[in-house]
């Protein structure tokens, strides 16, 4: 039986209220920093609020009104089908290929992995708005490297749009962003292969596990809550891309492009400055993230602590 | 010793002028140095600060001018052209200081609506810089009847052409008409000497994608407001017809649209033209030219000529102004900056009007200085300035053409014209359907205000 924690002389603490006590800097921080912005956005929300009035900190009640404006605008909506479509490419394209390379570095036999290692970071480091204008050099039409290097190689006969055609446009948007995060998630991964005991592969090998049997019922398994972290942490940031668009794309063309956290820039920040509705549609973006997060902690990552 | 500097000069020419019997000659400069500009504010003031877009060091120059003049320290907030909008609203928003602040036509009624412009009229020596307005400027900067602002440039659209290009064609003069315009770039693509012989101002944007439709409708004939603002947009409108056959040059229709024209800006579109590989540009600001004709940025520079457009050389102009902004910290001193801005320096001379002329090629918004050799010899190295003002001459405010820059909705519905403009260029609606779904917008995007 644990003894009873002592605060001072003769005075115990029990251990649920030491734990409340050791939480509250983390709660206070948390409320300043994520609470109160959120809660203010959600006061926003409710509100006519336009930039003089936003100085003024002077707010005329709304209601609703911003929430039905932000739902009955059909291209809300189109930033939504976006944002799923794109969401949904680069999180697997993370997921696999974070697998994949992981399991690459990870062999220490072979000398060039432990370059790659560190290298692999290096995109990381790059600004996403620097990685944004990098690539819009990479697919200028006429003169980027990506077609030059495609025709020269007889990879394709005719220059390709990628960022300009828009049956193209968002995936081009999507490679660069990919591009920039998959290290995150290589490094999660790779760091959960390095806690996978040696000894289960050996005797795998011995009783003649072949390697993709090896890595279906030993490393898969093994990774699975990684795995479930890394596709909450990305979905939420895929959710809310933002910079790869600015700099590649602005949202067009037409409005291929244009995704959740584009539209709530848009609305807020360009003339007339509409903050209520701009507020009301980041929120609803927030409540989206939080939706999709419920539902990966109720399947996914239950399924795996269990 | 500024003071002391000033007397010593006037005394000077003063003498010298009384000496060679010039006095009558000499008057003007001295009214210059006499004016307002020259005078101190009689209150304190710390530093002053500026929130502005980017161009080249001119607001380095320019603060480091005012401290010299008058010993006050400037700040400045710079931003891309872009997102300059935002950092100022979000400065504003968040209670922070802003003395000066500029605006494209096009966010300055907004700025004006939400009472981040002061008005000017009463400020010493406002009255003289209204009266030297160009007739675009006094569009952008008179509110109201209520002046908000002093110019920072002016600009006309106008046409480019690669002349080398035009030779190996064969065709002695360029286009005259749309017609003959459609010829030389077809011919341009048969002959293989361009794959794409037009590269259009058509990224997403203020100026880029809704000015070139602007300028070629208002070319047309046609506007996209009538004087009692209903829109000019419905069957067999100049401004529909006009958008049927510009997106009939693109990859669906003849194809000699270059499709990077989705993605320039006015700026990045004049250092695409200079790679030569298109035969015409526009129609964009005429200051293009002076990177399509720098031998530091273009390979094919000297050989890109300016043109008028067809129908007698029909076109349009707008006017970027500096504004005094109502968040500032002293309303005498931050007057003054904006002088140094977009107004006269100390001894009296539109000093930044004339530096941006003759290091950017822009046009200023003061008649006098248009009229000057400033100009005249400012834009030499780029282009044919005769011709540039000839069609400077024929150009009309954007505002006559689309009314709505007026309206605090102009912005919102800007949005939705870049976004339907650019589907009907791709081919995934037609213009008949673009021009409808904007017709539905503008009641939309008033809602959104």
């Amino acid at each position: 039986m644990r003894p009873p924690f002592r605060w001072g002389r003769g005075r115990e603490l029990s251990a649920s209220w030491f734990a409340f006590f050791m939480n509250v800097p983390t709660l206070a921080f948390l409320g300043v920093v994520l609470a109160y912005p959120i809660g203010y956005a959600v006061y926003l929300s409710l509100h006519r609020v336009r930039l003089a009035d936003l100085r003024r900190g002077v707010f005329a009640f709304a209601g609703w009104e911003n929430y039905s404006r932000v739902l009955g605008d059909p291209l809300f909506w189109v930033a939504v089908k976006n944002t799923l479509i794109f969401t949904a490419v680069t999180v697997s394209s993370e997921i696999v290929l974070a697998v994949a390379i992981a399991l690459l570095i990870n062999q220490a036999g072979i000398w060039t992995s432990r370059i790659t290692r560190s290298l692999i970071l290096l995109p990381y480091a790059i600004p996403p708005i620097a990685n944004g204008l990098i690539w819009t050099f990479l697919y200028s039409f006429q003169f980027g490297f990506l077609n030059r290097i495609l025709l020269s190689t007889g990879l394709i006969h005719e220059r390709i749009n990628w960022a300009g055609n828009p049956d193209t446009a968002l995936y081009a948007v999507a490679v660069p962003y990919v591009w920039r995060t998959l290290p995150f998630a290589i490094i999660l991964v790779h760091a959960a292969l390095q806690g996978i005991p040696r000894e289960l592969y050996e005797q795998a090998s011995v009783d003649g596990a072949r390697a993709w049997h090896r890595f279906r019922h030993i490393t898969l398994p093994m990774l699975r809550q990684i795995l479930a972290v890394i596709l909450v942490l990305r979905t939420a940031f895929a959710f809310s891309v933002f910079e790869e668009i600015l700099a590649i794309t602005q949202g067009g063309p037409g409005d291929a492009t244009w995704v959740s956290a584009w539209y709530s820039y848009k609305i807020t920040f360009a003339p007339p400055n509409n903050f209520g509705m701009g507020s009301a549609s980041a929120f609803i973006l927030a409540l989206m993230v939080g939706l999709m997060a419920v539902v990966y902690m109720r399947t996914v990552y239950r399924r795996v602590t269990l | 010793m500024t003071i002391d500097r000033r007397s010593m000069n006037r005394r000077q020419m003063m003498t010298g002028a009384a000496g060679l019997g010039l006095a009558g000659a000499a008057r003007p400069a001295f009214a210059q140095a006499a004016g307002p500009w020259g005078e101190a504010p009689k209150s304190k003031v710390d530093k002053l600060n500026f929130v502005v877009w980017t161009y080249g060091d001119i607001y380095t120059q320019i603060s480091k001018r005012f401290q010299a003049d008058w010993g006050v320290p400037v700040e400045s907030t710079i931003s891309s052209f872009n997102d300059h909008p935002t950092k100022l609203a979000t400065m504003y928003a968040a209670g922070e200081k802003i003395d000066v602040s500029q605006s494209s036509p096009f966010s300055f009624p907004n700025f004006v609506n939400q009472g981040l412009a002061e008005p000017l009229d009463d400020l010493p020596g406002a009255k003289e810089y209204a009266a030297d307005f160009t007739a675009f400027t006094k569009q952008v900067a008179m509110v109201d009847g209520k002046l908000m602002g002093l110019p920072y440039f002016a600009t006309a659209w106008v046409w480019n052409y690669y002349s080398d290009m035009l030779e190996k064609l064969k065709i002695d003069k360029p286009f005259a008409t749309y017609e003959e315009l459609i010829e030389h770039c077809v011919k341009a693509k048969k002959d293989g000497v361009s794959r794409y012989p037009i590269l259009w101002i058509a990224g997403v944007g203020l100026e880029q994608l809704p000015g070139t439709w602007y300028q070629m409708t208002w070319n047309k004939g046609g506007t996209f407001f009538d004087k009692q603002g209903n829109h000019m947009l419905g069957d067999g409108s100049i401004a529909r017809e006009t958008l049927k056959w510009w997106a009939n040059t693109f990859e669906k229709g003849l194809d000699i649209a270059d499709p990077e024209s989705l993605k320039v800006q006015f700026t990045s579109g004049a250092k695409a033209f200079g790679a030569g590989k298109n035969l015409y540009r526009g129609p964009n600001h005429h200051y293009g030219l002076n990177i399509c004709n720098d031998p530091a940025q273009s390979p094919i520079a000297g050989k890109v000529k300016v043109h008028g457009s067809p129908n007698g050389g029909k076109t349009i102009a707008d006017a970027h102004v500096y504004f005094l902004c109502t968040a500032n910290r002293n309303k005498e001193w931050a007057w003054k900056l904006l002088q140094y801005l977009g107004g006269k320096t100390k001894d009296g001379v539109y000093t930044q009007a004339n530096t941006l002329a003759k290091d950017a090629m822009l046009g200023s918004g003061y008649q006098s200085v248009m009229n000057s050799n400033v100009i005249k010899t400012g834009w030499a190295p780029w282009g044919d300035v005769p011709a540039i003002l000839d069609i400077w001459g024929k150009s009309t405010y954007i505002g006559e053409v689309c009314s709505s820059i007026y309206q605090p909705w102009h912005f919102p519905w800007t949005d939705q014209m870049n976004i339907e403009v650019q589907k009907c260029l791709t081919g995934q609606i037609t213009a008949d359907a673009c021009c409808d779904n904007l017709i539905k917008g503008i009641a939309e995007a008033k809602r959104k205000v």
